[in-house]
């Protein structure tokens, strides 16, 4: 259960606000520049810069190193994390059905040839 | 990843294990196999009572050592399906130690965890080993906010496996 619960708090945080989503949205659509991010909201550019920067705090999206341009680009990894509760579930299964699996070896170690199928 | 199934949100695993189906049953019905697999490394589960029958209550403790000591997460829930030796369904609530059930985000669970989750066992002989599939999925709940909540989560998820599934 290797999840990092302040991380998950961080980027929920980042996700609760509909105008950051939005943003998330258009960009999975493809990388955007900050002026091309803000042109869909009654924003101003300081206002949709600061929303970035959560979002590039929690992990969400990273920014280009080009100096003057620096585009927004999606970091879906930390969205995957998140998107489901159900997926955070699935590496604690596998790890829950290797331990079963050994289990099973231990109680019948000889009665079943496994090499032999 | 394409399966359209996002919006479901939950987790299907399936194995084969090289045992007999019955074994396998007992695995996730007798409290003390149960025991053997179910608490990750380094956790015991010391308290495991499983009335397996449709309606009866579970109740399973996890004890996981911290630096602070011991610390107990106690999980209840309700038997929903028993056919012997081929399909458990079961609920899952966080709770107390009577089985009281626990809001997650009051125990420090991200946002958009069900209150209740639901995990189906199937199994399947094949050629005296066992085919299983589990599911572990979560039950909507009550609330419409969390419900929202997760529907805007699902759409952006579902929105970057496309995009992830046309890169490739």
């Amino acid at each position: 259960m290797a999840i990092d619960e302040d991380r998950l708090s961080q980027t929920f945080a980042a996700l609760a606000n509909s105008t950051r989503r939005a943003i998330l949205a258009r960009l999975a659509d493809g990388p955007a520049t900050v002026n091309e991010l803000a042109e869909p909201f009654e924003l101003t550019l300081p206002a949709i810069s600061k929303h970035i920067k959560v979002l590039e705090q929690a992990g969400l999206v990273r920014r280009g190193q080009l100096a003057q341009y620096r585009p927004c680009a999606l970091e879906p990894e930390r969205l995957e994390e998140v998107a489901s509760w159900a997926e955070q579930y699935r590496p604690v299964w596998e790890a829950r059905f290797d331990r079963m699996d050994n289990y099973l070896r231990q109680l019948q170690p000889a009665t079943r040839g496994r090499s032999s199928r | 990843m394409k399966d359209g199934n996002v919006s479901q949100d939950a987790v299907t695993i399936e194995r084969i294990f090289d045992a007999p189906i019955d074994l396998i049953w007992q695995m996730w019905t007798d409290p003390q196999h149960f025991a053997a697999w179910y608490g990750p490394d380094g956790a015991s589960i010391p308290v495991a009572k499983m009335d397996v029958r449709v309606g009866g209550t579970r109740l399973v403790c996890m004890e996981v050592q911290t630096p602070g000591g011991p610390t107990q997460m106690w999980f209840t829930g309700e038997y929903r399906e028993v056919v012997e030796n081929e399909r458990l369904v079961y609920t899952e609530s966080m709770s107390d130690e009577n089985g009281n059930v626990l809001s997650p985000s009051d125990m420090g669970m991200p946002a958009g965890h069900p209150t209740t989750t639901e995990v189906r066992v199937e199994l399947e002989d094949v050629g005296g080993r066992t085919k299983m599939v589990m599911t572990h999925a979560g039950i909507p709940s009550e609330s419409p906010g969390a419900a929202g909540w997760t529907m805007a989560l699902d759409t952006l998820a579902a929105h970057v496996r496309q995009m992830i599934a046309d890169q490739n």
